[in-house]
């Protein structure tokens, strides 16, 4: 090769040279930190695992108390919201900004439902005083106050992660009517997308974990 | 300013853009997904560890279609798929350190 290939080689131009924006180490760092997130809830998940081995009887038993139908209605709420952001990402890549606007805002949405009937699921626990240091609940055998206490930690911490995922679709939403995210520019929409899609996937596995297996 | 542009544009052919119609049928087959899984899971209730099989089975295979379809796992670089078997793997190692943790005792 001659010094003449060389400095007309692509290869040499930095993938940000001149410009600020670079959408591959944008989402490389999104997945780095999803990564995180898989082995923050497969910690969890091996916790509930061993917990479970250890008190299968008061599991199932404690299990039975979770409404089967509110839990379902919730995992379709979230599946569809995971559809309108990806149809949102579509949207604002054909050039629809419009649409992808109004189909960023149906993922809001969504998330608000999900997080309504959440609250009239915990609701309905606190009545029956099952929350960690309630009576009922410390009336209860060992067994199902650790069912209980895993319930209300890992469902809290993904409704904590549902919140935030709104948030962050939120701000979107504004940069992309500033203009600062649009067809060429769209690393930020994706990487929101990303990750409701994760919170997503964490609630696929919730929900047999808590609901279904009796 | 001319490479620049360049650099761009082959960023955005790289890209992959779902149509609707696949982000739609994604959609129905995890919908599907979740209907059996809540039937098995009324059906069978006496079969206990065969729910407990099925149920995590099922949710695997959506958290598959979820990462494939609409995280575009199935379209990017190679690098994020062997990266998710990485933390897998992880996971995994960790999962059998707890098992031969209870088992040992």
């Amino acid at each position: 090769m001659t010094k003449t290939d060389l400095t007309m080689n692509h290869a040499f131009v930095l993938p940000n040279s001149g410009h600020k924006f670079d959408a591959k180490a944008s989402k490389m760092g999104m997945w780095l930190f999803l990564y995180t997130e898989l082995l923050l809830f497969g910690g969890l998940f091996i916790v509930y695992m061993a917990y479970r081995y250890l008190n299968q009887n008061a599991f199932l038993l404690a299990s039975f108390e979770l409404n089967v139908w509110m839990g379902t209605i919730n995992t379709i709420v979230l599946l569809t919201s995971s559809l309108t952001i990806a149809m949102s990402i579509t949207a604002l890549q054909k050039g629809d900004t419009r649409l992808s606007i109004i189909l960023a805002f149906s993922t809001i949405l969504a998330a608000l439902v999900f997080l309504v009937i959440k609250y009239f699921e915990w609701g309905a626990k606190f009545e029956h005083g099952l929350f960690p240091g309630m009576d009922h609940y410390n009336s209860l055998p060992y067994g199902e106050r650790l069912y209980f206490y895993l319930y209300f930690f890992m469902t809290g911490l993904h409704a904590l992660h549902v919140i935030v995922g709104g948030i962050f679709i939120g701000v979107v939403i504004r940069l992309i009517r500033k203009g600062r995210i649009n067809k060429n520019r769209i690393s930020l929409l994706e990487n929101s997308g990303l990750y409701w899609h994760l919170v997503d996937v964490i609630w696929i596995y919730l929900f047999p974990l808590f609901y279904l297996i009796h | 300013m001319k490479n620049k542009e360049n650099i761009t544009s082959e960023n955005h052919e790289q890209e992959h853009v779902s149509s609707y119609s696949e982000l739609f049928g994604t959609w129905a087959a995890l919908i599907i997904l979740t209907g059996m899984t809540v039937f098995i899971s009324i059906s069978g209730a006496n079969l206990r560890t065969l729910t407990i099989a099925t149920a995590l089975l099922i949710a695997s295979v959506k958290a598959l279609v979820v990462g494939f379809y609409f995280m575009h796992l199935k379209f990017e670089t190679r690098l994020y798929r062997i990266m998710i078997i990485i933390v897998m793997a992880l996971f995994t190692f960790f999962l059998i350190m707890v098992i031969l943790d209870y088992l040992t005792r």
